[in-house]
């Protein structure tokens, strides 16, 4: 079931929240043994807040289209009482006395919080190969990694272990999942999410989003999280447009959507190159104009975000790092190490060409309306591969899996990781929508139309 | 060979007591180099450039 067909089912009286609550957990109970998606299961609390969503109902109070409907919180956000990990040992005893923004909102549209998931230590990483709480596995292949960090939000979702839930992408950390978990997953412009009471990882590449079954599940997540928080300071103060899609048939007639020549296509794997294009091909169906041009160099704009990341994750870490080094599993200790010896000539220079980069993309985008590029060169790795194989070339597998996503975290534009298909293996493949700032509703549009043409939002077989 | 935009980093690594595995050593000298490429995209007409201005061609000034 979507959040769209529950919330439709508990207004018609069909079902309570308590019943769909039991259901996640249910399934939780079932599937987490083997799938490790998530690190703290909320029954209790969960089902006494769905408890208060059906007597809520029943007095007449409806909250909205997320009243009573079950959703997971990647352990990144604080939540008031309930035990904040990161996904790290550093904060393994964390028990925050406030709910981050994004809880809060969504608490307050009435949602049912069923637990925190499990991630990359710290956000920082791809795969969810969590040294201190073991993988997350991929319910399309419980040997393959679900990607990351969000890998247990994707996980939870895509088995209807939660029906939505909540993400944090740095370097594609909402997208990479989504794509590998066959799930959607929206990265919105940065400063639309507030980011209050979320542990950073880069204080300018970090953005919150929804992950849900659906496109238009995830909009109405967004609605629900968006919005002007004074107390982020990169929170920006505009109006949150209705985002939610219309149902059924779309047309995309008058949308121009532009497919790059140059670095997208380039170095991916044939199955995901074909998913990508019938989605194009569908997109021109429904009334689209495609347009095929030159971007800006992507492995220029991943140096940029790399160099970007790398200083400013290891600021974030210092006063922990100092104190608790060897909390710290091995990658997350590389990267912070590496960080470090960064001079801040290169960090400053490289915010410069970010701006230059942006004005360039900003130019693309004032002649087409969205990219439609994919989410990752390849589908999911196995769980411990190094390195990934892709047209005869070997390339480490964290910066393969980032390699279509990072730069556009340095440019703050909207992107949605959306389904594409299956490959010959059966695995999912994800394409993205990249767009101009704050034009989610637009990206939201454009895939529900192809979702909706395509029929791709699907659980994996074994949890149907 | 190290410059001061294309740094040794491993000789940088070992100054700060940190050890690197050849692979992130490798990532640092690809970002480094990627960067100086870069260097030519910036806008040195930006402030202050655009006023403060050195021609190399011109002997060096004396306080």
């Amino acid at each position: 079931m979507t959040i769209a067909e529950a919330a439709a089912a508990l207004r018609r009286r069909e079902i309570s929240s308590v019943e769909l609550t039991l259901d996640c957990l249910a399934r939780i109970e079932k599937w987490n043994p083997e799938l490790n998606a998530f690190l703290t299961v909320t029954a209790e609390t969960a089902l006494e807040q769905a408890r208060a969503a059906d007597a809520e109902f029943a007095s007449g109070l409806d909250r909205g289209p997320l009243h009573g409907i079950p959703i997971a919180h990647k352990d990144l956000f604080c939540t008031r009482g309930v035990r904040t990990t990161g996904g790290s040992k550093t904060f393994a005893g964390f028990i925050p006395e406030f709910d981050a923004a994004v809880v809060e909102r969504l608490r307050n549209a009435g949602a049912v919080m069923v637990g925190k998931t499990n991630l990359h230590e710290h956000a920082y990483g791809i795969t969810s190969e969590n040294p201190h709480y073991g993988p997350v596995r991929n319910p399309w292949d419980p040997a393959r990694s679900p990607g990351g960090s969000s890998g247990g939000s994707a996980v939870a979702v895509a088995t209807g272990m939660a029906l939505g839930a909540t993400g944090t992408d740095t370097g594609g950390s909402i997208r990479v999942p989504a794509s590998w978990c066959g799930i959607t997953g929206l990265k919105p412009t940065f400063g639309r999410v507030s980011k209050f009471g979320v542990l950073p990882l880069g204080y300018t590449l970090d953005h919150m989003g929804p992950m849900a079954l659906t496109v238009r599940d995830t909009a109405l997540l967004f609605e629900a999280m968006a919005g002007h928080d004074p107390r982020d300071s990169s929170s920006v103060d505009r109006p949150v447009p209705h985002c939610l899609p219309p149902e059924g048939a779309i047309s995309l007639k008058g949308v121009r959507i532009g497919l790059p020549r140059n670095f997208f296509f380039e170095r991916i794997e044939r199955d995901v190159d074909a998913a990508v294009y019938f989605m194009a091909y569908t997109a021109e169906d429904l009334g689209a104009e495609l347009e095929r041009m030159r971007v800006p160099d992507g492995d220029q704009l991943n140096a940029l975000a790399h160099t970007t990341l790398l200083v400013e994750a290891a600021a974030v870490h210092e006063p922990y790092y100092r104190k608790r080094r060897s909390t710290y599993g091995e990658d997350v200790r590389t990267l912070l190490d590496m960080g470090r010896l960064i001079p801040a000539v290169d960090y400053v220079q490289a915010q410069r060409l970010r701006r230059r980069i942006l004005g360039v993309f900003l130019d693309i985008l004032k002649k087409v309306d969205a990219l439609l590029v994919p989410a990752t060169p390849m589908t999911a790795p196995l769980l411990g591969q190094k390195e990934v194989e892709i047209r005869g070339q070997m390339e480490d597998t964290r910066l393969a899996a980032t390699r279509l996503t990072r730069g556009i975290n340095l440019l703050g534009l909207p992107a949605l990781s959306l389904p594409a298909g299956l490959s010959s293996a059966g695995l999912p493949v994800g394409c993205q929508l990249i767009g101009r700032p704050w034009e989610e509703p637009l990206l939201l549009r454009i895939g529900a139309a192809l979702e909706a043409r395509t029929g791709f939002a699907r659980r994996p077989p074994r949890f149907a | 060979m190290p410059s001061l935009f294309l740094p040794d980093w491993k000789a940088l690594a070992e100054a700060h007591r940190v050890e690197l595995p050849e692979a992130a050593l490798e990532r640092l000298r690809d970002i480094s180099r990627t960067l100086l490429g870069l260097r030519g995209m910036l806008d040195w007409g930006e402030e202050p450039a655009a006023i403060f201005r050195v021609d190399a061609s011109e002997p060096e000034p004396h306080p």
